[in-house]
């Protein structure tokens, strides 16, 4: 390096700039965990049901349905995409898991068939966005109404019961004591925030959404990973519906109801940019909590359910605002 | 009382939450003159603009604006009273026309408030014809060449009656060519006793345009003096406060073997019947006017576009790329035109921006080696000089100059052995540049191959060991370092062969009117 | 030239499902010869109660099957699709109209439609204000569903206790009308209270959400009172889990075949039995003999209390 260059003084202004840039991202970091903890207190002091054990295993086990699906979303958000039709996969995944968890297959039978019709329609899904045919919002909401209808056409619009204890077992059980459900969003949420922050495909993940064009100028198979992306949402998603199957014992097409935008308003809250490139497995748990936390709060407190819808819409746009706002001061 | 001076701004400081943007600096242009604004980025100048234009209030200071002094309290504001910007990003409404992009929200409306088209164009033509613009004003705005589009922003500024106009780096999309259009744009204004403040980066347009020169650095007014009096040497010493001696380096004459060899290479509509070679340790520059097919060249070759035809050699065996993941396997790096639009993952931290190319080499077991990613890249933070607290932070926050070396970083983790630059220092200072003419350099002497698209004609002629010139999709010719001159080039550039240069005198004319 | 060909594999492939999907609907509506034409405007083919009274329909309708076409359209919960289907009818001057509506308010209008256009207009399931306009009503009457639920509640509490309402799909009429039903009988009884209200929108996996929170408050509740009978499944699953079954009577209502098994093994005290099969034939019929110019009149099917005492019968129909 010539002499010159070695001359040039570090600018101290620019560099305090940076570090004021870096302990606000801490702060942005750390503060949807602190709106947690504040609702935590909040509804702690409004009710005082709220901090038992059983309550606080409640919430989470009530939100592992949306948890699973929420971080399945969150890696396809990043990328700048969205999912619309997990909800009407937990419906398909439900219906079908409940055919062949009747009677006497084993239990892996409908583990397995939850896992390919996930993943299958994933695949769909992300073929379709990755060659450039639909965006995803389009795609995914076609798929959205084919996935619902397929639910119907499979178990004739009527629930499909009578499943087998062992299946049962999935989502009413417990293993030293703590719930299946939550244990299976816990794995769920260790082995995505590995892929995410320990794989190449993770780091892909992070650069297609912070610019995809760059990504395939820097040699990226972007096509490979947007099909990933979506088949492991699809994977999660079945996952999520074979779940719920399980913990009402029923196989229902009317089931997963308007879940894909609980689940995407958990990412989002949990700081998952809708603009791409930003979010973490970590953000969108604590978002899912934060939703829980509010529904059982409220249901609690005896909130009527109109109010219950106003004040979850309100946090939803709270959210998406701020993150739109951390967007515009870069 | 008579004022010489259209703007006096004294003793302005700005501060914003832990950063003092400006302390206590002074700007007074007078009318009827261009004065240009000099600095480095970081320097304040665009924060001392948009307190101008009246985006940001100063925390102290007096504004006079003709004589008089103003608080001003939103850009609206700036515009009533005849202050107007010409920003650096244009943003040009597509499908909207000449006329109704420039008079938005002002549109002359007949009786019944709809509005009178023919005035619209009529008044359009007037302001067009004042400067010496021949412009349809019924054209869509997707139709204009980026020079056009540049045009029309600046005819939009007048429009306002402007007393003031800011142009903020005007010519960094535009060919020579178009550059002296808008210079003589800038002479019609000023016979009208329109103030210019002029911001930009490149030394001999400033010499060309301006009256007056100021200088910025780190915050701080550092002088202003009348061009004629302040020497090139000078001024750099100014800006970035030390003595620049040289810019580039002496030219080498010895090369290894071919690296690169392209034969008629085509992709239609781009660039027809394209063939050329680059050896082991040579700068190869591709000079041309915008459109040429310069870029869409290396695009071709490293598979962002598929060629008609054509056969490219690496090493000497023929490779056949079909994707931008073929190009990185043989060897290939490029550092794309516009970093924010297909370079740079911008929400994403300085470390990561880095290894996405040659990321496999740091996977063991399928998981990523943090420690190995962390020392690798902050070997490359030090050998290039990178400003940045941490790899954490996020790229979004560096400078024009740091950011480009972070993705020069990105394909030198992965050493390839031919290395494309695509406008390698646009829009960043003169400290960064010379910094990175020192790495191109470098990286020449370690025996890299490497291909420079420019518009700077300094850049070119400064770099490169040899020259070829594009003219609408065809190589013109090529020239060796020695025998290129800034006329050589616009002359192949322009259409011209070398054999009609016996007609030189024409061309030069042609160039610069 | 790849994107063209794209265009016509997906073309392709969105014709031939709409050909298969065709040829699964049992009747292609189409101008054939001198049938008769009975348009059927389902509310919402995903609701399992309808499901169990089209089959009714259908297996009624191929009685007439030489004499009449039957065109099934499913307004998939949406009152401006039913309006468009049903104005569509009305275009084709089909010769009568099953109308299951979707929307009570929307439904005075469309019913004053048809009688403009002079078709007969029979009303299927759901009833509202101004239902006496149409030609014939084949149903219940939905308030009954809830009094019936409550007085067997009442009655097997012995008159006093805490009550807890889980509710359907707020605004629904079916929500409305129960719980409307519901409260009228608690009026009555002083020594009952409601305690705790809140929706868990139809839907088992709500009802148990919701259960679990309300053992949450620490409230002493005596019977859960449910909408439906998913959503009292639901409350049942949590109580179980919670191991609280026991103290806490539930009930539902519908009588679907998974609400019968529970009250078959004595976990859901009651349920109120709407005669799918009952209306769908009706419906049917009415239309029939409308179309044919004859005279109607309404039928009334009236709503059956479920409790273990008669389940097998009701269970008996369904396995038919």
């Amino acid at each position: 390096m010539s002499a010159n260059i070695e001359n040039i003084k570090q600018n101290p202004l620019n560099d305090k700039q940076l570090l004021k840039g870096r302990s606000k991202n801490v702060m942005q970091k750390y503060g949807i965990l602190l709106v947690l903890l504040f609702l935590c207190v909040l509804m702690w002091i409004l009710t005082p049901h709220f901090l038992t054990v059983t309550n606080l295993v409640n919430i989470v086990r009530q939100m592992s349905t949306i948890g699973i699906i929420a971080i399945g979303v969150t890696p396809i958000i990043i990328t700048k995409g969205i999912d619309l039709s997990s909800g009407s996969l937990v419906a398909l995944v439900s219906v079908i898991v409940a055919s062949f968890a009747q009677g006497n297959y084993p239990l892996l039978i409908p583990i397995l068939m939850a896992v390919v019709v996930g993943v299958a329609v994933g695949l769909i899904n992300g073929t379709i966005i990755a060659k450039g045919l639909l965006a995803p919002f389009i795609a995914t909401l076609g798929m959205m109404t084919a996935a619902r209808g397929a639910a119907m056409l499979y178990s004739d619009g009527r629930p499909i019961g009578g499943l087998s204890e062992s299946f049962k077992f999935i989502g009413q059980g417990t293993i030293l004591g703590i719930p299946v459900p939550v244990i299976i969003f816990a794995l769920v949420g260790v082995a995505t925030w590995i892929i995410l922050n320990k794989t190449k495909i993770g780091k892909y993940i992070y650069a297609i959404g912070g610019n995809e064009h760059a990504a395939v100028t820097a040699g990226i198979n972007v096509k490979k990973v947007l099909i990933l992306v979506y088949a492991y949402a699809g994977l999660l998603a079945g996952l999520a519906g074979m779940t719920l199957t399980s913990r009402i014992a029923s196989g229902q097409p009317q089931s997963g109801l308007m879940f894909e935008l609980d689940a995407i308003a958990a990412t989002v809250i949990g700081g998952t940019s809708l603009f791409g490139g930003i979010g973490t497995i970590g953000g969108t748990i604590i978002g899912a909590l934060i939703i829980g936390v509010v529904n059982n709060g409220l249901d609690l407190m005896g909130v009527s359910s109109y109010w219950q819808q106003i004040v979850k819409g309100a946090i939803i746009v709270a959210a998406v605002y701020v993150d739109s706002r951390k967007n515009r001061t870069k | 009382m008579e004022n010489n001076y259209i703007l006096e701004m004294e003793n302005i400081t700005k501060e914003f939450p832990g950063v003092k943007a400006l302390d206590n600096v002074q700007l007074k242009v007078r009318k009827g003159t261009v004065h240009a604004l000099m600095g480095e980025n970081g320097a304040g100048k665009s924060t001392l603009m948009k307190i101008i234009i009246g985006m940001y209030t100063p925390d102290k200071g007096r504004m006079i604006f003709d004589g008089t002094e103003i608080k001003l309290t939103n850009i609206h504001d700036g515009l009533d009273r005849g202050i107007s910007m010409i920003h650096q990003e244009l943003s040009p409404i597509p499908e909207m026309t000449v006329a109704e992009n420039i008079f938005l929200g002002r549109e002359p409306t007949t009786f019944g408030g709809f509005i009178d088209r023919k005035k619209l164009t009529s008044m359009t033509l007037d302001l067009l014809k004042s400067i010496g613009i021949n412009i349809d004003p019924n054209l869509k705005m997707k139709e204009l060449s980026i020079a056009n589009t540049q045009m029309i922003e600046i005819a939009k500024a007048i429009s306002f009656n402007s007393k003031l106009v800011i142009m903020d780096e005007p010519t960094s999309a535009i060919t020579e060519k178009e550059v002296a259009q808008l210079f003589r744009v800038i002479k019609s204004l000023k016979e009208k006793n329109v103030g210019i403040i002029y911001i930009t980066h490149k030394m001999s347009e400033l010499y060309e345009i301006a009256d007056d020169i100021s200088v910025f650095r780190d915050g701080k007014y550092i002088g202003t003096e009348r061009a004629e009096k302040l020497n090139k040497e000078d001024l750099i010493k100014m800006m970035v406060g030390r003595e620049l001696t040289q810019l580039f380096h002496k030219p080498k004459s010895k090369f290894g073997d071919v690296v690169l060899s392209v034969q008629n290479l085509s992709a239609n509509g781009h660039f027809q019947d394209v063939s050329f070679e680059v050896r082991k340790g040579e700068i190869l520059g591709f000079a041309g006017l915008m459109g040429s097919g310069r870029t869409e060249i290396l695009e071709a070759i490293f598979g962002l576009r598929n060629p008609d035809q054509g056969e490219i050699h690496i090493h000497g065996k023929r490779v056949n790329i079909k994707s931008p993941q073929d190009a990185v396997k043989n060897h290939l790096g490029f550092l794309t035109e516009d970093r924010k639009l297909s370079g740079l993952f911008l929400p994403l931290g300085v470390g990561d921006n880095m290894i996405t190319v040659h990321i496999d080499n740091y996977v063991t077991k399928g998981f990523l080696n943090k420690n190995r990613i962390k020392s690798d890249c902050l070997k490359k933070k030090e050998q290039l000089l990178i400003k940045t607290p941490s790899l954490e932070q996020a790229v979004a926050n560096l400078s024009g100059g740091n950011q480009q070396k972070v993705l020069l970083a990105r394909w030198l983790l992965k050493n390839p052995d031919i290395l494309f630059l695509d406008e390698p220092t646009r829009g960043i200072d003169v400290g960064a540049k010379s910094e990175f003419y020192d790495l191109i350099f470098d990286l020449a002497n370690q025996g890299k191959a490497i291909i420079v698209v420019s518009s700077e004609m300094v850049e070119i002629l400064g770099l490169c060991d040899r020259i070829a010139v594009m003219h609408e999709g065809h190589l013109a010719g090529e020239l060796t370092r020695k025998e290129a001159t800034q006329e050589l080039i616009m002359h192949l550039a322009t259409g011209h062969s070398l054999d009609e240069l016996d007609n030189k005198l024409e061309v030069m004319e042609s160039i610069l009117t | 030239m790849k994107f063209h060909k794209s265009i016509v594999i997906i073309l392709s492939l969105i014709v031939s499902l709409v050909l298969s999907a065709c040829n699964r609907g049992e009747q292609v509506a189409g101008g054939s010869d001198s049938k008769k034409v009975i348009g059927i405007a389902e509310a919402n083919m995903s609701n399992e109660f309808i499901t169990y009274m089209i089959d009714a329909m259908k297996e009624e309708d191929k009685k007439h099957s030489s004499d009449f076409e039957f065109v099934y359209t499913d307004a998939q919960n949406d009152s401006a699709k039913q309006m468009n289907q049903i104005e569509n009818f009305i275009s084709r001057k089909v010769d009568a109209i099953i109308f299951n509506p979707v929307d009570t308010v929307a439904a005075v209008d469309i019913v004053s439609r048809a009688n403009e256009a002079g078709i007969p207009i029979i009303v299927v399931n759901r009833t509202f204000d101004g239902v006496d306009k149409a030609t014939a009503y084949a149903g219940s009457q939905s308030i009954e569903s809830g009094l019936i639920q409550m007085e067997e509640v009442a009655k097997q509490m012995s008159g006093k206790g805490n009550i807890a309402i889980m509710d359907g799909e707020m605004g629904h009429e079916a929500q409305i009308k129960r719980t409307e039903g519901n409260k009228e009988i608690i009026s009555k009884n002083p020594d009952m209270k409601v305690v705790l209200q809140g929706t868990a929108k139809f839907s088992r996996a709500d009802g148990i959400k919701l259960m679990e929170n309300w053992l949450q408050t620490g409230e002493k509740i005596d019977a859960v009172v449910a909408n439906n009978d998913e959503m009292a499944i639901g409350a049942i699953m949590a109580l179980e889990e919670a191991g609280k079954l026991d103290e806490i009577l539930v009930a539902g209502i519908d009588a679907t075949p998974a609400g019968l098994e529970f009250v078959k093994n004595g976990k859901l005290k009651v349920t109120v039995f709407q005669n799918a099969t009952g209306q769908g034939k009706a419906a049917i019929d009415l239309a029939v003999k409308a179309a044919k110019g004859e005279k109607v009149e309404d039928q009334i099917i009236p709503y059956e209390l479920v409790t273990k005492d008669n389940v097998d019968e009701f269970i008996a129909k369904y396995n038919k």
